[in-house]
């Protein structure tokens, strides 16, 4: 169990794709007024998590290859909503994109409490509380 | 510069072009009935820091509305013509409030979004704390 701490691997790579769909969001926000800006995002956790790069279960050649995702080998490529509805051909829906925050704040919230109780664990394996 | 750095400065370039196009709205509405007075309009522009490869929202260079000016019958006005006519603004009110109205509202997300960076660095943060 302690060899390769998978938890902690994934809990990062949730953190880092909320930051990263949080600077998308505040991006797109911003932009809401900009004549002929298209909305941008990257794929949803899950989507991005199931598309890594699995070289196989069971031989690993390289620390990296190894299971569960430290963020380097996945997918962050980030997609442009193209067609705005808006006069100014702008593509940006505040409303969507405000839901998309909240989305993402609980996704950073709920990866930071795994890796706190996660941690919490390990301490307590220790000895310690 | 880290993912929240980034929300963080683009959320604060963004209220800060809300704030202008507010400060113009204002000028247009208090300027109204100002004789020969031209509306002023601010486009926005996003702009490429490559920096931070982030886009940021600029205020480009600020225009005058070229539309007819308001022809104000009063006779007795002294900048009247022959006609009795002089030229008013071009500003409608209407415009004008609905303009600030969105900029508010434009100001309150990018607001919130600043917040939301903030809370959630702030709970990174916390993680290095026992």
């Amino acid at each position: 169990m302690f060899k390769e701490l998978n938890v902690f691997k994934i809990a990062y790579s949730m953190a880092t794709h909320a930051g990263k769909r949080q600077a998308l969001v505040a991006q797109n926000i911003a932009n809401a007024d900009t004549p002929g800006y298209n909305a941008k995002d990257i794929k949803p956790f899950k989507e991005v998590y199931a598309q890594r790069a699995r070289p196989g279960d069971m031989i690993a050649s390289r620390a990296n290859h190894l299971n569960g995702g430290s963020g380097a080998d996945m997918n962050w490529a980030v997609t442009e909503q193209r067609g705005g509805s808006d006069p100014n051909d702008n593509s940006v829906s505040l409303e969507a994109e405000i839901l998309k925050g909240v989305e993402v704040k609980r996704q950073h919230d709920r990866a930071l409490a795994i890796y706190k109780s996660s941690m919490k664990v390990l301490r307590a394996s220790l000895g310690k509380n | 510069m880290s993912e929240f750095a980034k929300s963080l400065s683009i959320s604060a370039s963004a209220l800060q072009a809300q704030s202008t196009r507010l400060r113009h709205v204002s000028e247009n509405i208090s300027n109204a009935d100002t004789p020969g007075y031209r509306r002023k309009t601010v486009p926005f522009e996003a702009v490429r820091d490559l920096s931070a490869d982030v886009e940021k929202v600029s205020v480009g260079p600020v225009r005058l509305d070229r539309s007819d000016l308001e022809q104000v019958y009063d006779p007795s006005h002294p900048l009247a013509d022959d006609s009795g006519h002089y030229k008013g603004s071009n500003v409608d009110l209407m415009i004008e409030i609905a303009d600030a109205r969105e900029a508010q509202r434009s100001y309150e997300a990018n607001l919130k979004m600043f917040e939301q960076g903030r809370q959630m660095s702030s709970s990174l943060m916390d993680l290095l704390r026992r």
